[in-house]
């Protein structure tokens, strides 16, 4: 049973590679003023977050009985966010139309929607032996 | 007479398919009250034991146990295996012991006694 466990760091990875890959995107489509197109891939790369988080997560489940509701992903996602998109504006990589005020301000309302997140994990823990949830014991 | 036994056939299937989900831990349990083993000689046991009835997959006997040795009910110990790799030989903790112990009064031993018995029975 593992905190950060092979499908976890699979996530981030993935996670890590979408949001380079979506920030390079998004810089192009802004410069070149094409709206509709920043509205698609947004879209896009949404979707492709919570369809890998879906299968890494449910492919974890199988494997590793720890159960977190669901707030590693949360974190991981938040931190690997947060980094590569710190990162994006640190070393000069964004568009004119960027700014790091918008990345600040989406990090800062995910912080409070990651701790309510963060209490109820706590509150649906009680429920659970050694971290393993007491319903998954004797499945 | 034939639609009446296919349907009673029918039933007992479905009745048996939710009574045997959550009985792998009591067979677990029983195979390695009988003595340590490595996973597919407990494969082997529960399938003797509940005369072919329960078929445990490996993937999920591997899990339970991993799950069970977490929760410290079931401990392994290494040991020589066919021609192969060592084996890991599960045995019961005192925990796993205890709890077993406590199952079999609490939900077992009830169908050993009157009147369940004479209804079990007859």
């Amino acid at each position: 049973m593992k905190i950060i466990s092979r499908n976890l760091l699979l996530f981030a990875l993935l996670l890590f590679a979408y949001t380079l890959l979506f920030r390079y995107g998004l810089g192009q489509l802004l410069t070149a003023e094409k709206w509709g197109w920043v509205a698609i891939i947004s879209v896009l790369y949404g979707g492709i977050i919570f369809i890998t988080a879906w299968m890494t997560g449910r492919r974890d489940g199988r494997e590793n009985f720890l159960f977190d509701a669901g707030f590693r992903w949360n974190m991981t996602t938040f931190v690997v966010w947060g980094i590569a998109s710190e990162a994006w504006f640190l070393l000069g990589l964004h568009s004119a139309y960027e700014s790091i005020r918008v990345v600040h301000i989406t990090l800062l309302i995910w912080s409070g929607f990651l701790l309510l997140h963060f209490i109820l994990f706590l509150i649906l823990r009680r429920r659970t032996i050694r971290g393993v949830h007491k319903t998954d014991i004797f499945e | 007479m034939k639609e009446r036994d296919e349907m009673r056939e029918e039933l007992l299937n479905a009745w048996e398919e939710t009574y045997k989900k959550g009985q792998l831990t009591l067979w677990i349990f029983l195979a390695l009250k009988e003595g340590p083993k490595y996973v597919n000689e407990l494969q082997e046991t529960i399938e003797r034991f509940s005369n072919g009835t329960i078929r445990a997959e490996e993937q999920s006997l591997y899990r339970t146990l991993r799950k069970f040795y977490h929760l410290k009910m079931v401990d392994y110990s290494s040991g020589k295996g066919h021609k192969g790799p060592d084996r890991k030989y599960y045995h019961l903790t005192s925990l796993g012991q205890s709890l077993l112990e406590s199952f079999i009064e609490r939900n077992i031993l009830l169908f050993f006694e009157e009147p369940l018995k004479e209804l079990l029975l007859n």
